[in-house]
């Protein structure tokens, strides 16, 4: 009557890259050793992995690349506790420890045919890049793709030869990419901005909303940042007349088991009590309206 | 259901019998008004008078704390690690207990099941046995004062005997080993069972109404009920740990002095305490203890799983070392007091 794996245990990954990005954060690319779980590790843009590093603990990473070569997985770690000090420790060949993929993750194909508006801060951008290079993937699927990127300063923006050639040059794949800073003292921002002032500013990531007109016409605004972003953000975009179904977010919380069961990722109250791992990470503006300190 | 009669001669026969079922665990008085659930040899070191134990059932179940895996970093491996495996038999389980660890299995066996509850829900037979309110049972105000299923075999005491509810293809072989000790259920012994129903029922001094219970909470949200209430609030977590529903936990790993291997534990976790809403980083989602008061009352109105979390067993209420009560605060809560 019931399966006897055992969801908690997880399965090994060698690291076959690891590079700095910034002071704290490291993309580290994992390759699955068992094959066949690597098959069946299917995930969508928006879900996330519990990695593990035996003897430290397990922390709920979001899974920040489209699944192009099943047996790797890209992830895009902040250097914040005791478990991602050490995963940033770890060199090429050493071992992590995988389970996943959780959460609901992003509804790609109901997006089919709909603009994107990409809205992220900081490591934000992380689960947001699976979304972009899914669409790209699909390209003819999905209408125009606008990115929102905020970042602290240059030396912190991440992913940054990608994300350049697409500040450069994104248009020539339909994509706009815009780009807001917060050090207005940073020269490389400064340098940036002076190179398309049309496409950057600085200032917080809602300040790209005075340079652009955003509307709601067949879009899906995606969002992700520090918890602190959501409430400005959604509030740019009701002031532009979006449904707040139109609105996606993926929130971070305390997810321990990544399964529903621990209960630290509980929100909501009466009768909105969700599970963030479980039920999310990804909501909608109209989730977070029906639950109470969703956002 | 199938409905026998188990006369009071052969009650010790019966427990007998089901020590080749497992080690049997009952309730025995373990202080003035204390019990715990407690390996027994003979059905005479129970106290199946009992009102409520202290530590719930649940930890045949969920374990307060127990090894899940082993891992050493030479052999590259993280191999799963099953304690506490043979076989129980829990003796004298109330209905409101069999009704929280059929909330347990929703959490923990519906969607992706866990394989260390299950195998431990597996390896245990669940014996239930009727009881009496004191003045902090509310269970019939949350719908959960019997027990329909969850249970393996049911004792209902009478006069002169038992009536034998059996539940599980389990309870079916528990009897099939005894079929000499059980007789057929009389018309007395139905109109005795009722009667005693009737009696129990009547017993209860505790209401709560739970009419829209999960609105009243969503509409207290900004009452300052929270406040006082997290107040008087130790924050100790001690109602976490002695409620039946109740099943967060936090997983751990120790290293040995190797620094090679070490086990992976898992533990009772409380959402009382101030890290449990914590981040790394920092970032605290409940830093108040006015918020995870509120959280813990919003989590046991909620029908999260289909049914209330919680099944009016009283022990948060009883063991409270700041005395409060849940009764009292979602009365309050309604604006009823």
């Amino acid at each position: 009557m019931i399966k006897t794996e055992n969801v908690l245990a997880p399965s090994p990954a060698k690291i076959v890259k690891t590079e700095k990005m910034t002071e704290i954060e490291r993309l580290i690319q994992l390759e699955f050793l068992d094959k066949e779980f690597a098959q069946n590790f299917v995930y969508k843009p928006g879900q996330f992995v519990k990695v593990n590093v035996m003897g430290v603990g397990e922390v709920p990473i979001s899974i920040c690349a489209a699944r192009k070569r099943p047996e790797i997985l890209e992830l895009c770690v902040r250097k914040v506790g005791r478990v991602t000090n050490a995963i940033h420790n770890r060199k090429v060949g050493d071992l992590l420890w995988i389970r996943g993929p959780y959460g609901n993750g992003f509804p790609m194909e109901k997006m089919e045919g709909s603009n994107l508006l990409l809205i992220a801060g900081g490591l934000g951008i992380a689960p947001l890049r699976g979304v972009l290079q899914y669409a790209l993937e699909n390209r003819e699927k999905y209408g125009d793709i606008t990115v929102f990127y905020g970042i602290r300063s240059y030396n912190l923006m991440l992913f940054r030869e990608e994300f350049l050639k697409l500040y450069r040059e994104g248009d020539k794949q339909g994509v706009r990419f815009y780009l807001s800073y917060e050090d207005k003292e940073d020269q490389e921002c400064i340098r940036l901005q002076q190179e398309r002032s049309d496409r950057c500013t600085s200032g917080v990531v809602t300040k790209i909303f005075e340079i652009t007109e955003v509307t709601p016409e067949n879009t899906y605004a995606i969002i992700c940042g520090p918890p602190i972003m959501y409430k400005f953000v959604v509030q740019e975009l009701m002031k532009r007349n979006f449904d707040p179904r139109q609105i996606y977010m993926t929130l971070e919380r305390r997810m321990k088991c990544g399964i529903g069961k621990c209960g630290h990722c509980i929100i909501g109250e009466g009768s909105s009590i969700k599970y963030v791992c479980k039920d999310g990470p990804v909501f909608t503006y109209w989730d977070a309206l029906h639950t109470k300190g969703m956002i | 259901m199938l409905y026998l009669k188990l006369p009071k001669e052969n009650f010790d026969a019966f427990f007998e019998n089901l020590k080749s079922f497992g080690r049997i665990y009952g309730p025995v008085k373990t202080g003035v008004s204390s019990y715990a659930f407690k390996e027994v040899s003979s059905a005479e070191e129970m106290d199946l008078s009992y009102t409520r134990t202290m530590i719930p059932p649940k930890k045949f179940f969920v374990k307060p704390m127990e090894k899940i895996f082993e891992f050493d970093e030479e052999k590259a491996e993280f191999r799963e690690v099953f304690e506490e495996t043979e076989k129980v038999v829990v003796f004298g389980v109330h209905h409101c207990d069999i009704n929280a660890i059929k909330l347990l299995d929703k959490v923990y066996l519906d969607e992706l099941p866990d394989k260390y509850y299950w195998k431990r829900r597996e390896n245990t037979v669940l014996i239930g046995y009727d009881c009496y309110p004191d003045e902090y049972c509310f269970c019939k105000s949350m719908g959960t004062s019997y027990a329909m299923d969850g249970f393996d075999i049911f004792l209902h005491e009478l006069s002169d005997g038992y009536l034998v509810r059996v539940a599980s293809e389990k309870g079916q072989e528990i009897i099939a080993k005894s079929k000499n000790l059980f007789a057929n259920v009389e018309a007395k012994d139905i109109a005795e069972f009722k009667e005693k129903e009737k009696r129990r029922l009547s017993g209860f001094k505790l209401e709560l109404s739970i009419s829209g219970i999960q609105d009243m909470l969503e509409l207290a949200h900004d009452s300052s009920v929270w406040q006082e209430y997290a107040d008087k609030c130790f924050g100790c977590g001690s109602c976490n740990l002695v409620c039946p529903t109740c099943r967060c936990y936090d997983v751990i790993d120790y290293v040995n002095l190797d620094i090679k291997s070490g086990e992976r534990i898992r533990r009772w976790d409380s959402c009382m305490l101030r890290k449990h809403g914590l981040v790394a980083g920092g970032l605290n989602f409940r830093p108040t203890r006015m918020e995870r008061l509120r959280n813990r009352f919003n989590c046991k109105g909620s029908l999260r799983e289909g049914t209330l979390n919680c099944v009016g067993c009283g022990r948060c209420t009883v063991y409270c070392p700041a005395e409060i009560s849940l009764v009292e605060v979602l009365q309050k809560v309604r604006g009823e007091i």
